[in-house]
This record gives C-alpha cells, structure tokens and sequence, in this order.
C-alpha cells in the first residue's frame, strides 16, 4: 500500500474503525466450511442490480418519457450518444439475466432448506425483492414506447380488468387513462425510475442486515460444521474466513457472470430485444402475436388454459403465497433434500411443471 | 401481485381492423364481382394496407351508399383513363410512362398500367415482368431482353442491399435514412422501366447506381462500427474470464491451505 492511501486509511480508521469493521465483517468472519457456489448468487445480483443502477442512470440522461419522443429518444441513445448502444444492451440484457440468477438464488435456497427457521424472514424479504424485480421488468419494457411496449402493457393492463368488483378502477389506476398513452408513460416512468427502485434498496438493505444479523446457512450437505449461537446469530467458528477465500470464489462466479452478460449485450443483443422492440408504438396496429418475456411464459399459458382468467389470476395468486409463506408452512428442521422424498418431488416435480407450461406457452 | 402483472399476456392480439364495406359485400359475392376481394388480398396494395376506396374512392364506412358518387364512388376507369387512375399515387411513373411510346400509343392499342401489373392483383414491381411472353406480345423479344439486360445489374444491387438493411435494423441500427437513399434510388430505378429507351435506361442506371454506392458506403461503416464493437466487446469478455479463472485459481490454493 502506498504511503498516501495508508495515510488515507489511517485517518479512516480514527474516525469511523475502517480496520476493525474490515476484520468482523471479512477476515475475521467465518461462513461454513463446506459452502457451495449457490451461496456466491446474492453477490452476483448485488453487482446486477449495481449494473442495472447504473446504466439505468445513463440511459436516464437521454431517455424522454413522452409518447411522441421516447422512442425516437432511445434510437438517438442506441445511435449516437456514445456507448449508448452499450448502456442500454447491458440494461436489457442485464434485467434479463438478473432474472435467471434471482430463480436460481431462490432455488437454492428452496432445495437446501434456507428458508427454514430462523431465516422466515430473510426468505420472505428474498421474495419481496424478487417480485420487485419483476416489477422493475414489466415497468421497463413500457418505456422505450415500441410496439412490443405498447401491445405488452395494453394487454397486461387490461388483464387486471378480470378481477371482480374493482377490476375496471385498476385498470384505469394503471393506465391513468381508459387507453394506453402518455399518462400510462408517466407512471410507469415514474415507478421505474424512483419508487420500485428506492423499494428495491430499501428491501437489498433489510434482506443483508437479516443476512449478517441471522448468520449464513450452514449446507445440508457436507461435512457439517460447528455451529455456535451468539444471540441470534449463527457463528461457525471452525468455518473459513469470508475475505479472502470466499471472496475469491464470489469473484471468479461474477467475473463469469458478467463475461456472459457482456457476450450477450455485444454479440447478440436481439436475444433479448425482439422485433417489435424494433419498431414505434402505433396503436393502430396490433402486432400479430404478442408473447410475455420467458419468465411470464408460465403465467400466460396458466391463464391460456383455465376456464376463466379470474380462475387463473386465482391459481396464480395461490401458488406465490404459498411461495411466499413457505417457510411458516415446512416448518421441520429437517433440511437434507434426500432425507426429504415428499419435498423433493415436489420440488422437481414444480420445476418440470413450469418448465413445461413455459415451453408450451411459447409455441403455443 | 404477480398475477396482474402476468394476466398481461392473457390476450391474444387484437383482431386486424374489421372489414370495410366494399370487402363486406363483394367478398360474399360469387364470380366476377366477388373475384377481386381474392385477388386483392394476394396483392402489395393490401399489404401496404391500399384498400378499393383508395383507388375506387366511395365511402367504405357506409354499406348503404358506399359506391355513390356523392361519395366520390369511381367505378372502373376506361383503358384510356387508367394511367390517370394510376397516376394519383404512382406520379412519376405517370409522367415517365406517358412521355414514352407505350403512352403515346394509348388508346392506338398502346398498353396501359393493367396491361403489364394486372390490376387488384397487382405486385410489387420487378424485373421479372419483363419477359418475352408479355412484351413480345407487340415487340420484337431481343428489344425486350435488350432493357432487361440493362436494368438487372442494379436491379440485383438494390435487392442485395435491401437485404443487407435488415439484420442492421435487427440489430437496433438506424437504417431509415439508409432505407429512404434506396426507396429513392429504386423509384428512380423504376421510373426508368417506364421510359422503354434501352439508352435511356443505361444512363438512368448509371444515376441510380451513384445512389447505390452512397447507401453501400453507409452499409460499410455500419459494419466497421460492428467489427469495432465485436473486437473490444470480445477483450472485455475476455478479461472477465481471465479474471474469473484466477478468482478459481486463488480459491482453490486458498482451499488447499484451509
């Protein structure tokens, strides 16, 4: 270290305990021995949604939320402000895929038991943060006013029209309006750009103070460690020090992570961007077929094939509160998912369900 | 909360706009006067959404008098009227075709526009309407292959580069200023058609192809911009692996020691 960031640090440590925080929180932490790379995800989506902050801030810059500029306004980013091309692939592609690594985080989490007590509400924070996360999705896609934009949101806005009693008063508290137009624009911007993402810091925060307060699961599988109980917090004193070992894996796993992402963003965009985010909004003009993005694939083809849509809406509606209130229902210690049959196929068996739904969704 | 995101996608797409009168009545009718409503939905009028009222005007909304004149019903011109029937849209093609032969022999057996596009089938237009069969109908068949020879060359060109726009497009390059150089290019190209000066045809294309090479040199920089991406975007993708295989390499010294 040079001599002028040792002083830096020094003054640092004086005042606020830099060396100190440094120790408890890395090299003197301790998280199990036999961790796995499942447990490095919440480390990538932190540096995901970093990414996403930040090149959401870029395209903001540019970006005029009005029917008659916006779409012209993210031509003009992708073509001529510098790099633009770059900030918005990496924040379609990047939304994507924090997708993927948000099923997969809460996956693992599910198949090694985490969720169990006393981290109910660690999980229940992970799942306001996912549906948050799809949240941020379904605001954003409305955003570049393209075809697939406008048709996407007419359809899912009006879908909300099925509820009974209230239906009509929430589509038009989501459209602002009775059509799709400048005041569906403003609030979606607006809850792109500021509430869901204010809410998405809030809920990160309480999600890692829960995270740190409570202490790291320790796996189900491997040589299991010890476990001390230090208040609420589960110590592993014989476990290896976060900084530098698990660090290291953390880095190698986002370093992948974000070499996949830049591949995609760069080589192959229009993975994640279809046609029709290609072409303006023209409300005259109905796009032929109009499909969800993959991770809606199963919800749309659940409603496809209910008898009623509020049948559907309700099956949906009991499947994420059941998802949500998972760990106040599988309420045993056990949490081996080979000491666990009825858990597990559910587990696998859920997984094939969706999979397959999704599949058939999309070539339906 | 998820459902209502997710019943998003419950519909299906819209129905296309509902039929106009003129396709209300003549599609339910047999032979002749039903025909057309087949043909024209095979055509590049329907395509670019150019229903009967656009050319045979009268009021589309109103079954009742859709085909008055105070509605400024047309009917079906006279032979002689066509290239003006025609000419409302296709303007310059109008003048080209009426200063040259073919229009001066209009209404002495000269062709009009139906003679060689057909009429509510009509396509987009393209060399392969020129053929012996047609134009030796009246010519000598060398005269006829003698302007297709000349017009081929950039006819070629301007397909290869149309198509050569639309993986840009697909790739969110804007391409519109390029797609309006060669909309323009093609309708110079194809007002020479109507000229049926083999001379005149051969200068003409010489214009065009100036266009041509304007809206391939743009093409180009399209693609050095893409080779340019693709060369820093792969060290980048590379630097990350790079940097995650020595993230592996520490771990599992760091592993060997634990």
């Amino acid at each position: 270290m040079t001599t002028l960031a040792r002083k830096a640090v020094d003054w640092l440590d004086e005042r606020v305990g830099i060396r100190e925080a440094f120790r408890e929180n890395a090299t003197e932490y301790r998280v199990p021995r036999n961790i796995n790379v499942f447990y490095s995800l919440g480390t990538v989506l932190l540096v995901l949604f970093g990414l996403q902050f930040l090149t959401g801030i870029l395209l903001l810059a540019h970006y005029v939320p009005h029917p008659d500029q916006a779409f012209d306004s993210v031509k003009r980013i992708v073509n001529e402000v510098p790099y633009g091309w770059l900030a918005r692939n990496l924040h379609a592609v990047g939304s994507n895929l924090a997708i993927v690594v948000l099923l997969l985080h809460m996956l693992s989490v599910i198949f090694m038991g985490s969720y169990k007590k006393p981290r109910e509400l660690t999980w229940l924070s992970g799942f306001i943060l996912f549906n948050l996360g799809l949240a941020l999705c379904l605001t954003g896609y409305l955003l570049p006013w393209s075809q697939l934009s406008f048709w996407a949101t007419t359809v899912s806005t009006e879908a909300a029209g099925s509820v009974p009693v209230i239906g009509e008063y929430l589509v038009r508290i989501a459209r602002g309006a009775p059509t799709v137009g400048g005041a569906t624009l403003g609030r979606f911007f607006a809850l792109h750009v500021v509430v869901l993402p204010l809410g998405l810091l809030a809920i990160i925060g309480a999600h890692l103070m829960l995270v740190r307060r409570i202490g790291i699961s320790r796996p189900p599988f491997g040589k299991p460690g010890e476990v001390v109980k230090k208040g609420v917090h589960e110590d592993h004193p014989d476990g290896i020090p976060f900084f530098p070992n698990y660090v290291a894996e953390e880095i190698a796993v986002v370093s992948f992570v974000l070499a996949g992402l830049f591949a995609i963003a760069v080589f192959s965009p229009e993975v994640f961007i279809p046609a029709d985010a290609l072409e303006p909004a023209d409300p005259f003009n109905t796009p032929a077929h109009i499909k969800p993005e993959w991770y809606f694939l199963w919800a749309y083809q659940t409603l496809k094939i209910m008898p009623t849509e509020f049948i559907g809406l309700a099956v949906q509606g009991a499947f994420m509160t059941f998802l949500a209130l998972l760990p106040f229902v599988d309420r045993k210690a056990e949490r081996h998912p080979f000491r666990r049959p009825l858990f597990l196929s559910l587990f696998v068996g859920i997984i094939a369900l969706f999979i397959g739904i999704s599949v058939w969704g999309h070539y339906s | 909360m998820i459902p209502l995101f997710t019943l998003l996608f419950s519909l299906s797409a819209a129905a296309a706009p509902a039929d106009t009168a003129c396709l209300q009545c003549h599609g339910s009718m047999p032979g002749r006067l039903g025909a057309p409503v087949e043909e024209w939905k095979q055509s590049v009028h329907a395509a670019n959404g150019i229903s009967c009222h656009d050319c045979h005007g009268g009021d589309p909304t109103d079954p009742a008098n859709a085909m008055s004149p105070d509605r400024g019903f047309l009917g079906k011109p006279e032979p002689t009227a066509v290239p003006d029937f025609c000419g409302r849209c296709h303007v310059g093609v109008a003048d080209d075709y009426k200063g040259s032969l073919h229009g001066k022999a209009l209404g002495a057996g000269g062709p009009n526009c139906v003679t060689c596009h057909g009429n509510h089938a009509v396509q987009r237009a393209s060399l392969a309407i020129i053929d012996e069969q047609r134009c030796g109908a009246c010519h000598a068949p060398d005269r006829a292959m003698k302007i297709k020879a000349a017009l081929q060359a950039t006819d070629d060109r301007i397909g290869s580069l149309e198509a050569a726009l639309e993986p840009l497009h697909r790739q969110a390059f804007d391409v519109e200023d390029m797609k309006g150089e060669l909309f323009q290019a093609r309708n110079d190209f194809h007002r020479l058609f109507h000229t049926v000066q083999v001379s005149r045809v051969e200068a003409g294309a010489g214009k065009v192809g100036e266009k041509l090479d304007a809206v391939q040199a743009s093409i180009d920089g399209v693609h050095a911009e893409i080779a340019r991406r693709h060369r820093w975007g792969g060290v980048v993708v590379g630097l990350f692996v790079l940097m995650g295989l020595l993230g592996v390499a520490l771990r599992r010294s760091l592993h060997a020691e634990e």
